[in-house]
């Protein structure tokens, strides 16, 4: 909380700071006057002021420094973003009862993946539908995290349920399954798809990441 | 008569209140196509989507679908994206409907109506026009058709961004 507050109490001030001075009335300095303003509107640019000939290159300090704040503005939006979006993830799912659900694939010379289904206990977390891209995603080396939740210390059981295009282009569904104890701390798991050469097969295994 | 009218407004203002509007996000989904592959929303980031809700068993939707793939036709090279997502129950009637109206757009099958859900879909056919961000920019129900027509406009502008 106080990583929250020491990103959000300057951008605050900083935006304080921004709409204070877009609010302010610009001086009564003919130098600070956009030269678009004042060629609009002759009466108000001063009528024999030798100073108007330096406007542009005055106002274009001005212009630099409040593009820099805005800059500042939006990398601390991001930073505050990030943060806000672990402390989240650290509220919804702490350390001691989280556990997450990785999927790889190796090769995919023998499945073409379309849906994956889990269970944990005998109750469905995540039902997963997966596009041409993020197929090859996987393919190329990506893993994806399919599922984070809670449990509780103590024995369950992962069932996870693939099915997609298998061998000679034949619909296939295949299941796996890992019981695992949950102990203090968070647990990971990873469901792994590789080709077996020897069979010509997909291989289907549930890893836990001690 | 007051207790009545005061009912009727609470009821017009819950309803209001629960339709997606235009300027909310539009929710992601990943369904299946008719003879195509998956599609994820999320995917179309940066393109003019329009997602419209049918079924077979909708009088109107008829209508709607061919206006939808005329509209399509005349958009498509300017980018625009439509997804017919079907909520029938009966996928193989949903296919046959469409079957019969030789359909360009892409159909997609929502038969456990989750999208339908996330979309806060009351009356069919409806249907959503998305910006480039991923923003729900306008929401049609449309019981007599001319639903997409009357889109046109506001998509070439959506388009033109």
């Amino acid at each position: 909380m106080l990583r929250v507050a020491r990103v959000l109490i300057p951008v605050m001030l900083a935006l304080a700071a921004v709409s204070s001075g877009a609010q302010t009335p610009p001086p009564t300095d003919p130098a600070v006057t956009p030269p678009a303003a004042a060629a609009a509107d002759p009466a108000a640019a001063p009528a024999t002021d030798p100073a108007g000939a330096a406007e542009p290159v005055a106002a274009a300090p001005d212009t630099r420094a409040l593009d820099e704040q805005i800059q500042t503005l939006k990398k601390d939006a991001v930073d505050l973003n990030r943060e806000l979006f672990m402390l989240e993830e650290e509220l919804l799912f702490p350390a001691n009862t989280q556990v997450a659900l990785f999927l790889s694939m190796d090769v995919g010379e023998y499945f073409a993946i379309d849906t994956v289904q889990v269970k944990i206990d005998n109750k469905e977390v995540t039902n997963y539908l997966y596009t041409p891209r993020e197929a090859e995603a996987l393919l190329r080396g990506g893993v994806q995290r399919l599922y984070l939740g809670n449990l509780k210390v103590g024995d369950h059981e992962l069932v996870a349920i693939f099915t997609g295009k298998g061998p000679n282009e034949r619909d296939y569904r295949r299941g796996a399954a890992l019981r695992f104890k949950k102990a203090v701390g968070a647990k990971y798991l990873e469901l792994k798809i590789s080709d077996r050469q020897r069979r010509a097969q997909p291989e289907f295994e549930i890893k836990d990441w001690e | 008569m007051a207790t009545l009218l005061a009912f009727g407004a609470a009821t017009a203002a819950f309803s209001a209140e629960r339709a997606l509007r235009a300027g909310q996000a539009a929710p992601d989904f990943a369904l299946r196509a008719v003879g195509g592959p998956n599609v994820r929303l999320s995917e179309q980031l940066g393109e003019v989507v329009v997602v419209a809700f049918w079924s077979s068993r909708c009088g109107p939707c008829r209508a709607h679908l061919q206006e939808l793939n005329a509209l399509h036709a005349s958009l498509k090279d300017q980018g625009l994206i439509v997804y017919a997502v079907n909520v029938d129950d009966d996928m193989r009637a949903a296919r046959e409907y469409a079957a019969g109206l030789s359909l360009k757009i892409p159909l997609l099958l929502d038969p456990g109506k989750g999208v339908a859900r996330a979309y806060r879909v009351d009356t069919l056919p409806m249907m959503f026009s998305i910006d480039r961000q991923g923003i729900v920019r306008g929401v049609r129900r449309d019981d007599r058709s001319g639903a997409p027509r009357s889109a046109g406009a506001e998509l070439r502008r959506l388009l033109a961004q």
